[in-house]
């Protein structure tokens, strides 16, 4: 799957697999972030999948960046999404950096030291990604940072931060910049706790930041994130969180078919039930839907190399039908995985299969980015499309 | 870009300031122009000018500067594109 020359970076996620799966059940009950699997992913250098071997990292693609997510997410989701979104925020410093910031920062990730969170939220404006209300300040030389942002996953052990702030001199809120900050760069101050249903390992606190940072950290122009939205940021985290989601359910459904087919458990179920059958047939039919989407959004995605525009209304379509169909399949695939195995092994905290705990983490799915607020997108865009072409 | 287009868009840029004109290079979008007003935009444009932009021509290019979408508007309106 891996670029000719490149090294198959597969090989590196035994151990991290190991890790992430002895802590997921503790990490989830405690909601505490699962600094073992960041530590196992810093050794591994998969945090510099996307960065280029010039810089020291892997040359990885974004084919390998999803493949990863999977199979992090089916051991432990949490780890998964941190794994997929610090990938989204490195490729957009990949792409977007001035040279000075990629030097200094690039080899930095490759190496494993720096984690990188993402800080889009803001109070009142909720998940909108395409505006700001928190105004960059700056002389020219240094750019002063001020904010507040209600859900920062891995807030409090992220090495580094992009933070999106209003341009300077803006004239209106949908001029947004994205900075890079290092945390030493930062007064950091934890205002509230994180106690949610599901995604408990993620520890995503809301949290106030404040600093200064060199002018040179801006990604990309002032006020131009929506351009690196459209074409990077925005499709990577639909194309990433929906393979987390995919690849939480496909681990649920595996593990239920492993326990099925034990042979003590084997002789206490009929698998030729018509019932059972077709509920498998179901839930594998939700995941087939799902994936398919994603490859196709990963082709669509790439074809950018090729000069294809990701703006054009059927694109930005199918990338959003990507986020929306995921968080709404997998979820109900795992539901129907609960209603299919029943009490005892969908729905107590301790059972193996941990469909309890993948059902509560599904749940935030709809939520990560509402699809509310999505489908308010699509409807507009929709009508731009009379034709109703498909990308 | 002639003046009546200028007028026309003038009510979807909320941020440019009272008493300032409407100038070829105004970055719609950072004037306020958002998805569900561009599809308003692109209805009204449709009726004032009897045209139908082509489904192609409907990105972020188009929508880019207040000059871009003239250019998009008058270019279909010289191919003959009224609907």
């Amino acid at each position: 799957m891996s670029v000719t020359g490149a090294p198959d970076v597969r090989r590196l996620l035994p151990d991290v697999l190991e890790v992430a799966r002895e802590h997921a059940a503790e990490t989830d009950e405690d909601a505490r972030f699962p600094t073992e699997a960041l530590d196992a992913l810093r050794r591994s250098g998969l945090l510099g999948l996307l960065v280029s071997a010039e810089h020291g990292g892997l040359g990885g693609t974004a084919r390998e960046m999803l493949e990863i997510s999977d199979r992090l997410s089916r051991e432990c989701m949490s780890v998964g999404m941190i794994f997929a979104m610090h990938c989204q925020q490195v490729a957009t410093v990949v792409e977007y950096a001035g040279e000075e910031l990629r030097a200094s920062l690039l080899p930095r990730i490759a190496r494993g030291e720096v984690y990188i969170a993402s800080v889009t939220t803001e109070p009142g404006k909720g998940g909108h990604l395409l505006t700001s209300q928190s105004p960059l300040a700056g002389d020219g030389e240094w750019l002063h940072l001020d904010r507040m942002a209600p859900v920062v996953t891995g807030g409090a052990h992220a090495d580094g931060f992009l933070i999106t702030m209003l341009a300077p001199d803006a004239d209106s809120p949908g001029q947004v910049s994205l900075v890079y900050a290092d945390r030493d760069q930062l007064d950091l101050e934890q205002v509230g706790g994180w106690n949610p249903l599901g995604m408990r390992a993620t520890h995503s606190v809301p949290m106030k930041i404040v600093g200064d940072v060199p002018a040179a950290q801006v990604v990309g122009r002032h006020g131009e994130f929506r351009e690196m939205s459209t074409r990077v940021f925005a499709p990577l985290a639909h194309l990433g969180w929906a393979t987390c989601w995919l690849g939480a359910a496909a681990g649920a459904l595996s593990r239920t078919l492993r326990m099925f087919r034990e042979p003590d458990e084997r002789k206490k179920r009929d698998l030729r039930s018509e019932l059972l059958l077709t509920r498998l047939s179901r839930i594998r039919q939700r995941l087939d839907t799902v994936h398919a989407l994603i490859e196709h959004g990963l082709v669509r995605y790439t074809s950018q190399a090729e000069g294809a525009d990701l703006s054009a209304p059927p694109v930005q379509l199918l990338l959003n039908a990507v986020k929306l169909t995921a968080s709404e399949q997998c979820l109900a695939a795992v539901d129907e995985l609960v209603e299919l195995t029943g009490m005892r092994h969908g729905y107590l905290r301790g059972s193996k299969l941990a469909l309890e705990r993948t059902l509560r983490d599904l749940r935030s799915a709809s939520l990560n980015y509402a699809n509310d607020r999505l489908h308010q997108a699509d409807g507009a865009l929709t009508l731009m499309d009379a034709e109703v072409r498909f990308a | 870009m002639e003046d009546q287009f200028a007028t026309l868009l003038r009510p979807y840029l909320r941020f440019l300031p009272e008493g300032e004109e409407v100038r070829p290079d105004a970055r719609l979008r950072d004037l306020g122009l958002d998805s569900m007003q561009a599809i308003e935009l692109l209805f009204d444009i449709e009726d004032s000018y009897q045209v139908t932009l082509p489904d192609e021509r409907l990105n972020d290019r188009t929508f880019e500067t207040a000059d871009s979408l003239w250019r998009a508007v008058d270019e279909e309106r010289d191919s003959g594109g009224r609907s």
